[in-house]
């Protein structure tokens, strides 16, 4: 006679302890990770040639990160879409910053959250930081293939809060990965995307010359030199946005901080943009 | 054995009174709504009872720890993945109830060569309104029982009737606020707890009166030895997730 409990449900779910492992459980659950396309379809060999059309960046501020992306999407040449979100909140003390194939970008993320979600529900306890960091360095590396294949190549900048962080320090942290999946720390600033080369050397300008040190803006500060980053970005690359006045679409900025993630209100945004720009007519 | 049905009525009788036995002395779980929310309170004696199991699911049981974290990762398995491939507003409690849980205790319970779960499981969902919040209850065997505004989980029926009774006496008031539905739990766990303590011919007598300063003498007794558990899940919370556990400050501070 059958003693086996038949009594949990098929394609893993139940059956196997994941020990908090999301994409373990997805694995079993026979949801489909990957595109494996033919290889004919390999257009670039062995070249990882990155399709990043945007403009993100992370800096360090006085309370924690601040993160920013423009609204921009693009396919070749054309604008398809002006409200694009790049800066997503993961859990209540990180963000993830896309650049790249917008549908596996917003895939892993949506992975990645799940994934914090799980490990807190089933192991009853937050994830690490590093644990953090390692999962999603193994989605980017499990993304590998499409990265190759020149078609869903992703390169994000994830930002987090570390809470077990002194009392006199500041807790927030920028890291960012590399197409294979290898994470480094940038300490105060980091920028992705097709626009990031035009900032990249004002960031480390500000930051090692500015008036006063990224790392001791305040709130206000931060968002005036973000935006005017973002703009000197959209002025040089096509495939990001400046901000649409007549629209009013502005790009979307994050802080993480000890208390959580928050979105700078278009209000706020507006007011600083008045003080980014003040003698520009039509900002 | 099933080609003999009275043997397999026998074994299966044999088998409730196993489980019943076993459970008699499990410390009970109270869920009630209150004016923000919905909240489960025990007092457990160093093992976690209350989890979260998604976005607005919260799971307590009583039983053998075993078997709770058996049937506890099954619920949470199968809401995350449901979560994650549809989106998470899908995963609803009366699914995860009627198409995982209760036919897999059922299955356990009557499969009378295999192991039998002991647990009496209660689970909470908060709805996107107040009249929407959902408690339900399921038992070893299987059956399910619904109610919205409180509920309680206890090692044999009589203690949960009497500890109903209690909650259907002491309070009509379902605006309550969160402290008024700490006090009011722990003194229905308080309840549950007497009753649990006495021979099963007399937890059924009518004669179920405890006065207030017996059960906080209950209660502090309980809490020399162990500690008051309390989640909830919160409308108020930021997120999508509006399950957290309460702090043991927060705890102390609703007490009398």
């Amino acid at each position: 006679m059958n003693q086996e409990p038949k009594n949990l449900t098929p394609s893993g779910v139940g059956v196997i302890n994941h020990k908090g492992d999301f994409l373990s459980l997805l694995k079993h659950a026979n949801y489909p990770l990957k595109i494996d396309l033919p290889s004919e379809t390999t257009k670039h060999g062995g070249d990882i040639e990155i399709a990043h059309s945007t403009t993100v960046v992370a800096v360090r501020y006085r309370d924690g990160v601040m993160i920013a992306g423009d609204r921009r999407a693009t396919a070749g040449t054309s604008v398809i879409y002006d409200r694009a979100e790049k800066v997503l909140q993961i859990d209540k003390h990180s963000v993830l910053a896309i650049s790249g194939s917008p549908a596996i970008a917003y895939e892993i993320a949506r992975i990645l959250e799940h994934s914090f979600q799980y490990f807190r529900r089933s192991q009853l306890q937050e994830l690490s930081l590093e644990g953090k960091l390692r999962m999603l360095s193994r989605l980017i590396r499990e993304n590998l293939p499409m990265a190759l294949q020149g078609i869903g190549g992703v390169i994000p900048i994830f930002a987090l809060y570390d809470l077990n962080a002194a009392d006199d320090e500041n807790g927030g942290k920028i890291f960012f990965y590399d197409a294979l999946g290898a994470h480094f720390e940038n300490v105060n600033f980091a920028t992705t995307g097709s626009g990031s080369i035009w900032i990249r050397g004002v960031l480390r300008y500000l930051s090692r010359f500015g008036d006063a040190p990224l790392q001791e803006m305040d709130v206000q500060q931060a968002t005036i030199n973000i935006l005017r980053l973002l703009d000197t970005a959209s002025e040089y690359d096509a495939a990001t946005s400046g901000y649409n006045a007549q629209a009013e679409i502005f790009p979307n900025i994050k802080t993480v901080t000890s208390t959580g993630v928050e979105d700078i209100a278009d209000d706020e945004l507006k007011a600083c943009y008045a003080e980014a720009q003040p003698d520009a007519e039509t900002v | 054995m099933r080609d003999e049905p009275y043997r397999w009525i026998e074994a299966i009788q044999d088998r409730r009174d196993y489980i019943e036995d076993q459970l008699r002395v499990g410390s009970p779980v109270v869920g009630l709504t209150y004016d923000e929310g919905m909240v489960l309170l025990t007092i457990g004696r160093g093992q976690r009872k209350i989890f979260e199991v998604h976005d607005r699911i919260a799971l307590s049981a009583i039983g053998h720890p075993a078997d709770i974290e058996r049937l506890r990762m099954l619920v949470t398995d199968t809401a995350s993945v449901q979560g994650f491939q549809n989106a998470t507003e899908d995963v609803n409690l009366h699914r995860l109830t009627n198409f995982v849980l209760a036919h897999t205790f059922k299955q356990a319970f009557e499969s009378i060569v295999g192991e039998a779960y002991i647990i009496k499981m209660l689970l909470a969902e908060l709805g996107s309104t107040d009249d929407k919040n959902r408690f339900t209850c399921i038992n070893y065997d299987g059956n399910v029982r619904t109610e919205t505004t409180s509920t309680v989980i206890g090692g044999t029926e009589a203690i949960e009737t009497g500890m109903q009774n209690y909650l259907a006496t002491a309070s009509t008031d379902t605006d309550r606020d969160l402290t008024a539905a700490l006090q009011l739990g722990l003194e229905a766990w308080a309840v549950g707890k007497e009753l649990s303590s006495r021979e099963p011919e007399e937890a059924e007598s009518e004669e179920t009166q405890i006065d207030t300063a017996q059960m906080h003498e209950i209660i502090d007794t309980a809490r020399e030895d162990g500690e008051i558990e309390a989640g909830i899940l919160e409308i108020t919370q930021r997120g999508t997730g509006k399950f957290r556990l309460l702090t043991s400050q927060e705890i102390e501070a609703a007490l009398p």
